[in-house]
Order: structure tokens, then sequence, then C-alpha cells
């Protein structure tokens, strides 16, 4: 079963993600609230999925992601922002990502992009 | 969004009482507008020259809008206008106060002339107004023309209406420099514009709007509550970085801000929106190219 890590500093989100995860019948691995702790856990967990916050505190998302890259470079990451301004998308590809969301969330996208990179 | 700021008005002014307004609501989804109260409302028509066109329907199978074509009341122009403003809930509004008997629609017209009068609103602010476009009502609203407050202001007002209540409304939007609240939550980006984007309100009123945007069962306004304040918050400054991206303004956003205690809110020049949902008030926060500082009060 594909299970995922999810990087958020907002409860909400990771909330709506967590619910959107487990509709795709996978298993929430952890979570963690900062660029920081998700490396950590990227490291303690081994998921087969992360999604990854641009905006938060301590460390940002595209901090985290490459930290991650540098450590695995076949990390599946998905990242998640509130903003699609269209460089800042291209930054996060050309970091590593291997996709994007924009919230607000739609859960039949979102699965589907999920969806999508688990199963490269 | 007008038929909810319009029946607000009729209650305060003791036209519609509570019961009356939630039954005319109820209504509102399953009324057919006739043409001749749109033609009228519009000013298009006079009330007499639709009663003759009624009068005339009545004895044939013709519509209502070749029958006016024909004796010159309306315009081809105008026939399509109207017909495009049928779906306009505005319209359902007053249909379904007419099919209540609660008003005659010569009396609704003379209600929304006080209204006009007391807001001080010229007519084409009235036609934005009963346009049902939130973009259009939205600047109506706004205490002045800018650009970018009002598309600021219209993406949250829209996305407000689409993820958290449909029924909302707002109210005149004013500039401070100063506001006291007890619970705030805010996102600030920086840029090429400064901009602030948040919500305060009385704890009830945060907590409603906190449990339709998260979708959980909030008991109190605590940060857990004001998370999905901000989360939404977020959303709204997310897409209008995106919209105002395509013209080469960019802008980095920061993680958000939650103050479950009371604040004021301090900066030169400020707007606030007030959004009444589910018969509570919100205030809509937006600070544009200014610096805002937010101080815990003892």
């Amino acid at each position: 079963m594909t299970r995922v890590l999810i990087i958020d500093d907002s409860r909400t989100s990771r909330r709506m993600l967590r619910d959107i995860v487990e509709s795709l019948g996978y298993t929430v691995a952890g979570e963690a609230s900062n660029g920081r702790d998700g490396v950590a856990k990227y490291e303690e967990l081994s998921p087969d999925l992360v999604t990854m916050d641009v905006t938060m505190p301590v460390m940002d998302g595209i901090t985290a992601l490459q930290e991650i890259i540098e450590r695995d470079p076949k990390a599946k990451i998905v990242m998640v922002t509130s903003s699609g301004q269209h460089h800042k998308i291209v930054d996060c590809i050309k970091s590593g990502a291997s996709d994007y969301v924009i919230k607000p969330y739609d859960p039949a996208e979102t699965g589907r992009v999920l969806k999508a990179v688990a199963e490269r | 969004m007008f038929d909810r700021i319009f029946g607000e008005y009729l209650y305060k002014k003791g036209k519609l009482s509570q019961e009356q307004l939630g039954s005319i609501f109820e209504d509102e989804n399953g009324v057919f507008v006739r043409l001749g109260v749109l033609a009228v409302s519009e000013r298009f028509m006079t009330e007499e020259e639709a009663s003759e066109i009624n009068h005339m329907q009545s004895g044939s199978d013709r519509r209502f809008g070749d029958i006016a074509i024909e004796k010159g009341y309306l315009t081809p122009t105008q026939l399509d206008s109207l017909l495009k403003r049928q779906g306009n809930s505005f319209f359902h509004f007053l249909q379904a106060v007419i099919n209540r008997g609660y008003y005659t629609l010569e009396q609704l017209d003379t209600f929304l002339g006080e209204y006009q009068k007391e807001m001080g609103f010229s007519n084409s602010e009235m036609d934005a107004l009963v346009s049902g476009d939130v973009m259009r009502v939205v600047n109506v609203f706004l205490p002045h023309q800018d650009r970018l407050y009002g598309r600021l202001c219209g993406i949250a007002i829209r996305t407000f209406l689409r993820l958290i209540d449909p029924r909302a409304y707002i109210g005149r939007a004013y500039i401070t420099n100063k506001f006291e609240t007890d619970r705030f939550a805010c996102q600030k980006s920086y840029g090429t514009h400064s901009i602030v984007v948040g919500f305060a309100g009385k704890s009830d009123a945060l907590l409603a709007m906190a449990r339709a945007f998260g979708g959980e069962e909030f008991e109190n306004v605590d940060l857990d509550a004001l998370d999905a304040v901000a989360e939404f918050a977020n959303c709204v400054d997310g897409l209008f970085a995106t919209e105002i991206y395509s013209e080469g303004v960019d802008v980095d956003m920061t993680p958000p801000q939650l103050y479950d205690h009371p604040v004021a809110l301090k900066g030169q020049r400020f707007c606030i929106v007030p959004i009444t949902s589910r018969d509570r008030q919100i205030e809509f926060i937006m600070a544009l190219d200014t610096i805002l500082k937010v101080e815990g009060i003892l």
C-alpha cells in the first residue's frame, strides 16, 4: 500500500490532504508542520510519496524539497501551493518536484495528480 | 447577493418580518420570474404597459416579449438583456415577494428607490447591484475605485460565496487606520506589492466560517479553528497572486498568522469589508502597500 508523508504547516490543509490520500486507498505514514521536520520524517519513514507545502515556517517547502532530493533523487514529491505563479512552479519542478497541486483543493484533481505520481 | 442585501434592508425597515424573509429565500430557487416584473423593475416599461401586455396574453398564446416589441415598449436589445436576467437571484427575490402577496412590484420599486436614496447610490451603481455580477457589486461597496482593492475584494467575496456561504453578502466597506477585534487570522505577502489578507470577528462568527471551510465541528475559536480561517485567507491570497502574476506582479507569501485573543490592527490606511454570513458579521481586512501592525490588547 502506498505510504504518504504530508508536510504542511496548516492543520486544516493536512486534514484535507489526509482525506484525499485515504480516499485513494493510500495510508498516511506521517505528518510534519515545517520543512525541517519534514526532511527528518522523510529519512525516518521512507514514504512512497510526499506532499509538500511551499510556504512554511522554519524551513520553506522548496528548501525541504531540495534537501530530500539531494538525499534521495528518486523521491516522489508533489508540491502544494495556493499560488499559480508560473515561475515558482517551474522552480519546484526544476528542483526535482514530480508535480504540483493548487489550493483550494479540488479533491478529484488532487487525487488524480497524487495517483499519477504514485504510479510512475 | 443583492437579494440578501435588499431583503435585510426591508427587514430592518420593518417591511418584512424575519419569518417572511425566510420563506421568501426558501421560495427563491423555485420561482419563475415573469418578464413583465423584470421589464418594470429595469424601468424599460411602466407597470401599466406590463399589465396591458399581460391582459393581451390572456387571450392568446403569444409571448410577452414578442408583444412588447410589437407595441414598441421594448427594443430587441432590451428583451435580450431581460431574458439573460431571468436567472438573477434578485429578480427571483422580487418575484417571490410578489407571489407571496407581501407587496406589489410598484411597492417594491418604491422601496428600492428609498434604499437608493438612503445609501446615496447613483443609477449606474444600482444597475451594478442588480446585475448579479459579484465584481460589480463589490465595487459599489468599496470606499474608492482602487483597481487592486476591487480585484482582491472581488476574488475574496467570490471565493467566500463558493467555499463558505453562498448566501453571504457584504456591507459598505471603509478605510481606517485602527481596528480592534476579538480574533484575527491573516496572511502577508511581499514583493511588487505588500499585501495583507485577513479575517476578523467575534468568536461565533469566525467559528461558523472555520467549520464551513475546514469541514470540522470546532467547538471554540482556538488556534485549530483559526488555522482553517487562515487557510482560507491563504487561498484568497494565492488566487489574487495568480491573477496579478500575468501582469508582471510577483509576490512571495509568508506563513499565516493567528491571534486567538483580542488585538488592535494599526496602519496608515487599510480597508475593512463587513461580510454577513449566517446572521453573523465577519470583517474582511485588506491592506495593500501599507504597513499593518497587529498588537495584543491587554
